[in-house]
């Protein structure tokens, strides 16, 4: 479960959040500059909650009149960044199995789990190239690997299919939808694209400037 | 034709010329000086030998001390906004537009035996005494070599975007885990760079060594040094020993250049 409820702050923007997500997979349909990417650092812990409280699975994470603010690595979030943030000097493979490796999993074991999921999402032909040489569609398969592989108990999700060709998009999304309910947590997807929304969400908020 | 931006006048032409010239005649110089039939006996001998030992031992020591306290106070001037950032940064630089033989005098001020800051508690409870010794020769060279490498390493931490360390933050990355995975290869040219520049410093330091350390043979006579005597008792061995210095440094250059600052040297 995620619940934000106060105000999110990113340099001059401030905005009122009010969302209750259970296990479910939500989207976040807005213009740009309504804070939907502002909301998703908050909840990671990238950018402190203003006023209010923000719980992860009915634990308190940011509430600071309660004095409370977890680190970011305490969360056990995954995340797609809308620009993947794939680490430049990796393989596809190493930035896919590094979550687990932060679980404390051993490089092959991790590394062989990486390469199931790259399969799954149509990358593994990809695996040992370095990051920056990948696609677009490609590198944000692997972060879409990257969020999912460290079984963590809420999933956000940045414009995740932004760079994903028409002909593969359906298929990247069946099993994405797969990974997250077989997971069973709270999703957040942000995306500026109704359509994708309607497709991937149960639920969709609406936010307009 | 030419676009204008792409020509080059041709004073600049010979400008660039004139300054590579200006550069390589020294060279040139020294390599004519050198007597090649007698340089294998020059360079064993043992006074060169001593030289060569104490320069590299203590231009490697120097440049690892530098890492350890230059890559903390890297990351502060780029990383942190503290009150007297400005005047720790102008102190940082200090030691680059100091004249070295008054980064030696400084160094006595603070660690000198008899009426240094620092010296005398040194050698009364510890019984170490830096002037004069091997450490001293480190203490001076890391004391000129650390502004290049701190430069060098705040550059690079500035020009790495935190994008990279926010997404291991999330992904279960604690602060060290971090730094080692993903902001120490961030960082490798630079670190790579910098290293090079700090050690290169350290390997020709001339001025605050010998006012700091003295001009011991075997003890603290670094190359540089030996060189500087050589020239009066021994021609020969200092033109020797200057042409080695040059093929160490070169050969450095040439070595890590395309590994790790490729992109700067491009």
């Amino acid at each position: 479960m995620i619940s934000v409820h106060g105000t999110v702050e990113a340099g001059t923007f401030s905005r009122e959040f009010s969302i209750d997500v259970g296990n479910e997979i939500v989207g976040m349909f807005g213009a740009n500059g309504s804070g939907k990417t502002s909301v998703l650092r908050t909840i990671a812990g990238l950018c402190p909650l203003g006023k209010g409280e923000l719980r992860v699975n009915d634990e308190f994470v940011d509430a600071q009149a309660k004095n409370i603010f977890v680190l970011p690595e305490m969360r056990n979030i995954g995340m797609v960044f809308q620009d993947h943030s794939l680490f430049p000097f990796m393989t596809a493979i190493e930035n896919a199995a590094f979550p687990l490796q932060m679980r404390g999993v051993k490089r092959a074991t991790a590394v062989e789990k990486a390469a199931e999921m790259l399969e799954q999402f149509g990358v593994a032909h990809v695996a040992q190239q370095m990051a920056p040489t990948l696609s677009g569609g490609q590198s944000q398969r692997v972060a879409i690997v990257r969020a999912l592989i460290g079984s963590p108990s809420a999933v956000l999700l940045d414009e995740p299919l932004s760079a994903i060709d028409e002909e593969s998009r359906e298929d990247v999304r069946n099993h994405m939808r797969e990974h997250l309910v077989r997971l069973g947590v709270s999703a957040i997807v942000v995306s500026h694209d109704r359509a994708e929304l309607d497709h991937l969400c149960t639920r969709i908020e609406n936010y307009t400037r | 034709m030419n676009k204008v931006g792409s020509r080059t006048p041709r004073f600049v032409r010979i400008g660039a010329l004139l300054g590579v010239v200006f550069l390589a005649l020294p060279i040139i110089g020294l390599f004519n000086r050198v007597a090649w039939s007698t340089l294998w006996t020059q360079l064993t001998d043992v006074a060169t030998r001593d030289a060569l030992r104490i320069s590299l031992y203590a231009s490697v020591c120097a440049t690892v001390l530098a890492l350890v306290l230059g890559l903390p106070l890297a990351w502060c001037l780029a990383r942190l906004h503290f009150a007297g950032r400005r005047f720790v940064r102008a102190l940082v630089l200090l030691p680059m537009v100091l004249p070295p033989v008054v980064g030696g005098v400084a160094l006595l001020g603070a660690y000198g035996k008899s009426n240094g800051l620092l010296g005398g508690v040194l050698d009364t409870f510890f019984g170490v005494q830096l002037t004069y010794s091997l450490w001293g020769v480190i203490i001076a060279e890391t004391f000129v070599a650390l502004p290049f490498l701190v430069l060098s390493l705040e550059g690079g931490l500035r020009s790495i975007d935190t994008k990279f360390e926010e997404a291991a933050a999330v992904m279960g990355a604690t602060d060290f885990t971090r730094f080692m995975r993903v902001t120490l290869p961030l960082l490798k040219p630079s670190l790579m760079a910098g290293l090079m520049l700090a050690w290169a410093r350290a390997l020709g330091e001339f001025g605050a060594t010998i006012t700091f350390a003295g001009n011991i043979q075997g003890r603290t006579q670094t190359a540089p040094l030996a060189v500087y005597t050589m020239l009066e008792s021994n021609p020969e061995g200092a033109y020797a020993l200057s042409f080695l210095l040059v093929a160490i440094s070169v050969a450095v250059l040439v070595g890590l250049r395309d590994r790790w600052i490729g992109g700067a040297a491009q």
